[in-house]
């Protein structure tokens, strides 16, 4: 075998050509650090924007109560009343549009700065059904696999690929240019977007209440009830008051969600409180609480907030 | 295995590197298993089928080579059928049943069942293999040129299966000649510098093409396309327009890939494309976009059905034009929409056949950049509102997406403004590519600029602008559903 290589590379043109790829790979490598560095530069020094505030929740923010979810996390949840009333700061760390792994991804990194005292998880309807999309979404936290190996684990389960394609210094930027371009400038500040990571909606909805039905079964993702497991361990580890929440929906429903099911049975496992307002007649009722069927608007916010706050007060 | 994906580059940087090593007169037995392998990687029960075409074409065609002069009709008819037999019941026979079914279900409902729903009980569960259509379309081209003489009966299977199951071409072509393929297949193809550098460029500027520019304006497609019902006018008529874009990029990406893939290991396919969103009339366009398809169509469908009916005059040509463009569309796919889509295209061809001296006439009073720029915008406006048949599950969805293009008003839909920057940016240089490849050729060339640091920039820029903007989660090729 070692002869026939031998034979190979020193026949013309095999030497010749491992010559020019090679200088083609060091002049791309050269490029591609080079603009990945100015790229990392940039992210990280973002003053605002959807980027901003998840380096903000993963290298920044010390607040004492966390508030994790999707964009029923981000817009249902005002840190606001959670500090007024808790006398404990707060921030909101949702993020619209994300599955459970970048909640997880999140926790990793917070946790190895510090602990919250109380963290929310807002858990919605399918929130554990297997779908593609979820795995593309984590690319989100491409740009702290580098610096944050605690969330290496999570970032992996992007694709079976993904190590490789992270040894590009530019590849976790990918299609960040103009996002990170956007946030070091102060046109999103001045929008005044956010309130420590609330994003209020101010639609009202006025049509009849749906009914819906979840009879049809999902393919469920175990990957994600496995975060959701370690999510939950993590919390009880680090001796932080975990709350379970599934946030208000205007729709009636056939059967129970087979995620909402699961999600609650592993909370009772391990007892934490599950506080279900997905039924909660108060918002059932009044369809200009909501922006839409499922994110309650500011008004809607700040009741829910607040009743939530009150149901943790009892508790507590 | 799609060409974009790192599995198939792993594959790829194996086989080639075990090509070079293997002894020359056996190369041909390594690219039969690679691209066995290749084919069988995501079905490999889907083999059989294909297997049965090559067989049947191999056998056929000695057959109709050796054995008597009566026998050959018999022969060559047998082979054909078979051919289209299978790619008729794996891609046809759902929308053929579906089809009887439903008129007999309209008369059904009227009569006996009113308003009670039907399904079709004949839907059968099968998948058409992938690229079976262009394994069929090669195999049937190699039959016919056997007939006319024109070309030898392969005596080796083996050679045979290679050059339909060559893994470069199988799924989405180009639709490839035995007399172009076989021929190299049998030649000494020492290891060639240029040929691999040549090829290595056409892959990047390929995958360019499809990561940065087609998967990119897909998003904007799918979003505005699939839910037309809750868009305005002006963001279907921007989404239709990016969708002509998507689809040029997209294939031409897929062929630019195919085209680097076989120079790589020394081998030229046909070319496909040749800048056809520049053409000024449907009648150059179609000279110029999936070239080896429509020249394929040209001699073994186009030319026969034009000389028969030659009795008929003009109207002979008509009579081609429309039935060859019908086909070429109900190719595509077992839906009403491929037809119509082809139908539009025979119209069309129909109109410039007949206008072609009054349109001459005319060119000569205006300046030649304007008429380059009118016809260019006619070509591709026309051709964007024919891919709306193309795209949609319906015509019934096609006409209201037609429709909704000229009376909704309404904002533009932006959801996300970097998709649409992305966009803009990608169909921009494109169009700067295709412009100076069309009109100044011969102006500073980069990529093939005499100075290695300013080639190489270039085609380093091409990588790095696949890791800025590239869509690394973006799905297949559209011609692989074909």
């Amino acid at each position: 075998m070692s002869k026939i290589l031998t034979q190979i590379v020193t026949q013309r043109g095999y030497l010749y050509l491992l010559k020019k790829l090679a200088a083609f790979m060091v002049l791309f490598i050269l490029f591609d650090f080079i603009i990945g560095s100015f790229f990392r530069y940039l992210y990280f020094r973002q003053t605002s924007g959807w980027e901003f505030r998840t380096k903000y929740s993963v290298e920044d923010t010390r607040a004492d109560i966390l508030i994790f979810g999707a964009s029923r996390a981000q817009q249902q949840y005002n840190p606001i009343f959670f500090e007024e009333r808790l006398h404990q700061t707060c921030y909101n760390v949702g993020r619209d549009g994300q599955p459970i792994f970048y909640y997880y991804g999140i926790l990793n990194g917070v946790l190895r700065r510090y602990s919250p005292k109380m963290i929310f998880l807002d858990i919605e309807n399918g929130v554990f059904n297997s779908e593609q999309s979820s795995y593309d979404r984590i690319g989100v936290l491409l740009p702290f696999y580098k610096t944050h190996a605690e969330m290496r684990q999570v970032i992996e389960l992007k694709s079976p690929y993904e190590k490789m394609k992270l040894q590009s210094s530019i590849y976790p930027f990918n299609s960040l240019l103009f996002k990170i371009a956007v946030g070091n400038t102060k046109f999103n500040k001045n929008r005044n977007e956010d309130i420590k990571g609330y994003i209020p909606l101010s639609g009202e909805l006025h049509e009849p209440i749906r009914t819906v039905s979840f009879l049809n079964q999902h393919v469920l993702d175990t990957n994600k009830i496995n975060v959701y497991r370690s999510f939950i361990n993590d919390c009880i580890k680090h001796h932080i008051k975990l709350y379970i929440v599934c946030s208000p929906y205007y729709m009636k429903t056939i059967g129970t969600d087979t995620s909402i099911s699961i999600a609650k049975k592993i909370a009772h496992e391990n007892n934490v409180d599950f506080i279900d307002y997905s039924k909660d007649e108060l918002f059932l009722t009044n369809s200009t609480l909501f922006d839409d069927t499922v994110h309650v608007n500011v008004a809607g916010a700040r009741i829910f907030s607040n009743k939530l706050i009150d149901n943790i007060l009892v508790k507590e | 295995m799609i060409f974009t994906s790192i599995p198939f580059f792993l594959f790829f940087i194996s086989f080639a590197f075990l090509y070079y090593i293997f002894p020359l007169r056996f190369r041909w037995v390594w690219i039969l298993a690679s691209s066995l392998f290749f084919y069988m990687y995501g079905n490999p029960y889907s083999i059989i089928i294909i297997a049965s075409i090559i067989f049947v074409t191999w056998f056929c065609a000695l057959r109709m080579e050796k054995g008597p002069s009566e026998k050959v009709t018999p022969y060559f008819l047998f082979a054909i059928i078979i051919n289209i037999a299978l790619l008729v019941f794996f891609k046809y026979a759902n929308f053929f049943t579906s089809t009887v079914f439903d008129l007999t279900n309209i008369v059904n409902t009227q009569v006996f069942h009113a308003g009670a729903p039907y399904s079709n009980p004949f839907i059968l569960n099968v998948i058409a293999p992938l690229g079976l259509s262009y394994v069929t379309f090669q195999a049937i081209g190699y039959l016919i040129e056997i007939k006319r003489g024109n070309h030898k009966a392969e005596g080796n299977i083996g050679y045979l299966s290679t050059f339909l199951l060559f893994f470069p071409k199988i799924i989405a072509g180009p639709v490839e000649r035995a007399h172009h393929i076989l021929p190299q297949l049998k030649q000494y193809k020492p290891f060639n510098y240029d040929n691999i550098s040549k090829g290595l460029k056409l892959i990047i500027w390929g995958l360019f093409k499809k990561l940065v520019i087609a998967d990119r304006l897909s998003i904007y497609v799918d979003a505005v396309l699939d839910n037309a019902g809750h868009h305005s006018g002006t963001s279907i008529s921007i989404a239709v327009i990016f969708y002509v874009f998507q689809m040029y990029a997209d294939f031409s990406g897929y062929t630019d890939m195919a085209l680097g893939i076989s120079k790589v290991l020394g081998f030229d396919l046909l070319q496909n494309f040749n800048r056809p969103l520049l053409a000024k009339s449907i009648t150059e366009f179609w000279r110029k976009w999936h070239i080896s398809l429509s020249t394929w169509f040209a001699d073994y469908f186009y030319t026969p059905i034009a000389i028969s009916k030659r009795d008929w005059g003009i109207w002979s040509v008509v009579y081609a034009f429309f039935i060859t463009f019908i086909t070429l569309g109900f190719w595509h796919g077992a839906n009403w929409t491929f037809v119509v889509f082809g139908a539009l295209q025979g119209f069309i061809l129909t109109i410039e056949f007949f206008t072609r001296k009054a349109r001459k006439n005319m060119r000569k009073k205006i300046p030649p950049l304007l008429n380059n720029i009118i016809g260019t915008i006619f070509t591709v406006g026309y051709f964007a509102l024919s891919l709306i048949f193309f795209r949609a599950s319906s015509v019934k969805d096609s006409l209201i997406i037609i429709r909704r293009i000229f009376t909704i008003k309404g904002p533009v839909y932006i959801e996300n403004p970097t998709i649409i920057l992305f966009s803009l940016l990608g169909i921009f240089f494109l169009a700067l590519i295709e412009l100076k490849r069309e009109y100044f050729d011969t102006l500073f060339n980069i990529s093939t600029n005499r100075h290695w640091f300013i080639r190489n920039c270039y085609y380093c820029f091409l990588l790095l602008a696949i890791l800025i903007a590239g869509v690394f989660d973006g799905g297949e090729f559209i011609y692989f559903q074909f």
